[in-house]
């Protein structure tokens, strides 16, 4: 798993209150794709994508769990922050109740996740400028204080999806003790399992070829 | 690995917008017998049915109701609030005719259905002169009807059946309203092969046998039970789901008293409800509401409509309110659409996932609406532990099918744990939606008529043998892929084609499970 040809597969996952467009980044991003409202349908659960990147020259693979933003399936989505290497918080910011309900999210995130984790706060919606109700400097304000990365971005204009992805995985890449198994862990929070207990983390070499032509930004 | 790249990335996403509403108008009624008889039939003879032509009924109804009278009566009568109702102009030219334009299933089962103002089915070229001549499904793809053929698509307000009325005020009504002599030409016309014939006169006996169940004074529910197991007519639909659902009483003589004073009761429960407009609402559940009421059935015709959306919010946000324990869930929309398609169908001659609902009456409408609303919270009475805080209905079911699945399929099984599969990570929306994103909401109608048949612990018992029996049927597939490969594979499965035939096959398998083990469920649990 450690072999220095094997991309390394990263596990990321993507939080945020109902419908502010956590699928619609993600779908975005790995498949160049937009879908209005009316024509797509509420995340159950949890969705599954995978796709490949290439930063600097490395390849990476990432596992991308999509999860349902509605309060009632937090029992269930809460398991997936296990073995998380970054994470995406994401918000719309033409609805401040999804900018307000963020401490929460974050207080989640402080349970079930070690500080190494890196964290990603995107602002979406930003086509939706003429009803903004959460400005720039108060995202990256919140972001600050909570020592995560902050962009603002559409899915639906393809504003800033790849660069906070891009943004999210370089920083990873940045912290060894995350992904490089071999390297010492620096903290010892029950939630720091080895990789190998991971949903999503399975046989990294076999697919290799998989992706090769995803929509992916690689 | 059998997919390929570009495969994994359109296959990502839910199985939803590519997998359901390829139902097309006139389904014939399925002929599967019970699991012990169960006998395939081709698939390929159950498509079409042919359409009588009687233009005659439809120019009564627009006479009766002249548009202009709609546009200011439609939608008040059950909302209090000004501030609430949305009046609709329905417009006549929002009628089939214009709407439907197809788009070919695209190669990786990737199927956008799009609204007919969309530019880019334009540009698959679909011309709208022939569409009388096609035959459209929800998926937009366009069939042709079989040569030479002269038929004709009832469209708009022309599908409303004529003696709507009655149906509204008695579902009963509906076994009258196509006469056997109508039924059997509709049946016997234009198709000569002997074997299709003979399924045909099947199918009129079956019909003949719900028919003198239904009429009778007291119906005797365990043979309705027997007969709808194996599917119910389409006609027949309404009426029998909801004598099975104990929504109406098996008494004839209290039927229709019964059925004024729910719809009564509904009424008075909407207008109590909005009666302070939004913003007496419970914001928090109102906006969850609002949020997926759009995107219920995203690309279908109906759930597109103003008038269903309206409704379904209505529907919604009554029920939550009156359930406090669970409020509203993701995935409750769903299961509204089963009963809104098979109630509307009642009293249209046309495809309900492609009508406007208001074209029809206030009326039936309204009445459309409160059967829904009693239909929806009768079936989620015995899965409402699937939806309250920490939704522990959903998390026994799931340990419940992990159980039995390592009983019945132990290869798969040990596989699925070998790859760190989870049941959870794909069975939980099987739960919480009923299967309603994996099969087309034609399937799923299919599915409830036997569901309906086993009782009111169908849904969460008789659907864990389902679930079983879906998963194992791919068992050999599944066995061959990686962690990857299974997760994605689960979220997009290809049912896209599935008819009454494969669901009937997959109600057998789990009728013969749930009969194997039923007895046995706690020994599956220790096992796990």
């Amino acid at each position: 798993m450690a072999g220095s040809e094997a991309p390394p597969n990263l596990k990321l996952l993507l939080i945020g209150n109902s419908s502010v467009g956590k699928s619609s980044l993600l779908m975005r991003f790995t498949d160049a794709q937009f879908l209005p409202e009316d024509e797509s349908s509420a995340t159950i659960g949890v969705d599954f994508r995978v796709c490949k990147m290439e930063i600097g020259g490395r390849r990476v693979k990432l596992s991308i769990w999509d999860t349902a933003g509605q309060e009632r399936f937090r029992t269930i989505t809460s398991s997936y922050y296990r073995g998380a290497q970054g994470i995406i918080v994401a918000y719309d910011i033409s609805n401040r109740e999804t900018f307000d309900a963020l401490p929460r999210w974050f207080t989640e995130l402080d349970t079930y996740v070690t500080p190494s984790v890196v964290k990603m706060l995107v602002g979406n919606k930003l086509d939706k400028e003429f009803s903004r109700a959460v400005s720039e400097d108060e995202g990256r304000k919140f972001a600050q204080r909570n020592g995560c990365l902050f962009l603002e971005a559409s899915a639906k204009t393809n504003v800033g999806v790849r660069e906070a992805f891009q943004e999210l995985v370089e920083k990873i890449l940045d912290t060894p003790e995350l992904w490089a198994p071999a390297a010492p862990r620096i903290t010892s929070t029950a939630t720091a399992k080895p990789q190998q207990s991971m949903p999503g983390s399975i046989d990294l070499s076999a697919n290799a070829q998989d992706n090769a032509s995803s929509g992916c930004s690689c | 690995m059998a997919h390929t790249a570009s495969e994994w990335t359109l296959a990502s996403d839910d199985a939803w917008d590519s997998a359901s509403d390829s139902e097309s108008a006139y389904r014939s009624p399925p002929t599967t017998s019970k699991p012990t008889t169960f006998t395939s039939l081709s698939s390929s003879t159950s498509s079409t049915r042919p359409i009588p032509v009687t233009p005659s009924t439809a120019t009564s109804i627009s006479g009766k109701s002249p548009q202009t009278t709609r546009q200011s009566t439609n939608g008040d009568g059950l909302t209090g609030s000004e501030g609430y109702t949305h009046v609709l102009a329905p417009s006549p030219s929002s009628s089939y005719s214009q709407g439907i334009l197809g788009k070919p299933p695209s190669a990786a089962g990737w199927t956008m259905v799009r609204s007919p103002r969309s530019s880019r089915m334009r540009d698959q070229g679909a011309d709208p002169e022939v569409e009388n001549e096609v035959e459209v499904d929800m998926e937009g793809s366009v069939t042709e009807v079989a040569m030479g053929r002269n038929r004709r698509i009832r469209e708009g307000r022309e599908a409303i059946k004529y003696d709507v009325e009655d149906i509204v005020n008695d579902p009963l009504h509906a076994v009258h309203s196509l006469s056997s002599t109508e039924y059997e030409e509709r049946v016997a016309s234009g198709i000569g092969h002997p074997e299709l014939q003979h399924q045909h006169a099947m199918k009129a006996q079956k019909r003949q046998k719900f028919v003198d169940c239904l009429t009778a004074e007291n119906v005797d529910i365990a043979a309705l039970r027997k007969l709808a197991w194996s599917g119910i007519p389409d006609e027949l639909r309404p009426i029998s789901w909801m004598l099975l659902l104990g929504y109406l009483p098996l008494s004839a003589a209290t039927r229709k008293s019964v059925l004024s004073r729910k719809r009564e009761e509904y009424a008075n429960l909407v207008q109590l409800t909005f009666a302070r407009g939004i913003e007496g609402l419970d914001q928090q559940i109102w906006h969850q509401i609002e949020i997926d009421v759009p995107r219920t059935r995203p690309g279908v015709r109906l759930w597109m409509e103003r008038g269903t959306q309206r409704s379904l919010e209505r529907i919604l946000y009554v029920w939550a309110i009156r359930h406090p324990t669970s409020g509203y869930v993701q995935g409750i929309n769903d299961l509204v659409t089963p009963f809104f398609q098979v109630f509307l169908g009642g009293y249209i001659d046309s495809e309900p996932s492609l009508f406007d609902p208001a074209l029809l009456s206030p009326t039936a409408l309204n009445a459309l609406e409160a059967d829904c609303f009693w239909c929806l919270s009768k079936l989620l009475d015995g899965i409402q532990d699937n939806y309250i805080s920490g939704q522990p209905g959903i998390h026994r079911s799931v340990r419940y099918l992990a159980g039995l699945v390592g009983r019945v399929d132990a290869p798969l099984a040990k596989h699925l744990k070998a790859q760190s599969v989870e049941f959870m990570q794909f069975a939980f929306r099987w739960m919480n939606c009923l299967l309603m994103r994996e099969l087309s909401v034609k399937n799923t109608i299919r599915m409830w008529d036997t569901y309906l048949s086993e009782g009111s612990n169908a849904f969460s018992e008789f659907h864990i043998y389902v679930c079983c029996a879906f998963l194992t049927s791919w068992s050999e597939k599944l066995r061959a892929m990686d962690f990857q490969g299974i997760i994605m594979f689960l979220q997009s499965l290809p049912t896209q084609t599935w008819g009454d035939h494969e669901i009937e096959v997959l109600l057998a398998e789990a009728y013969v499970l749930s009969s194997v083990w039923h007895n046995a469920q706690s020994h599956i649990l220790k096992g796990e």
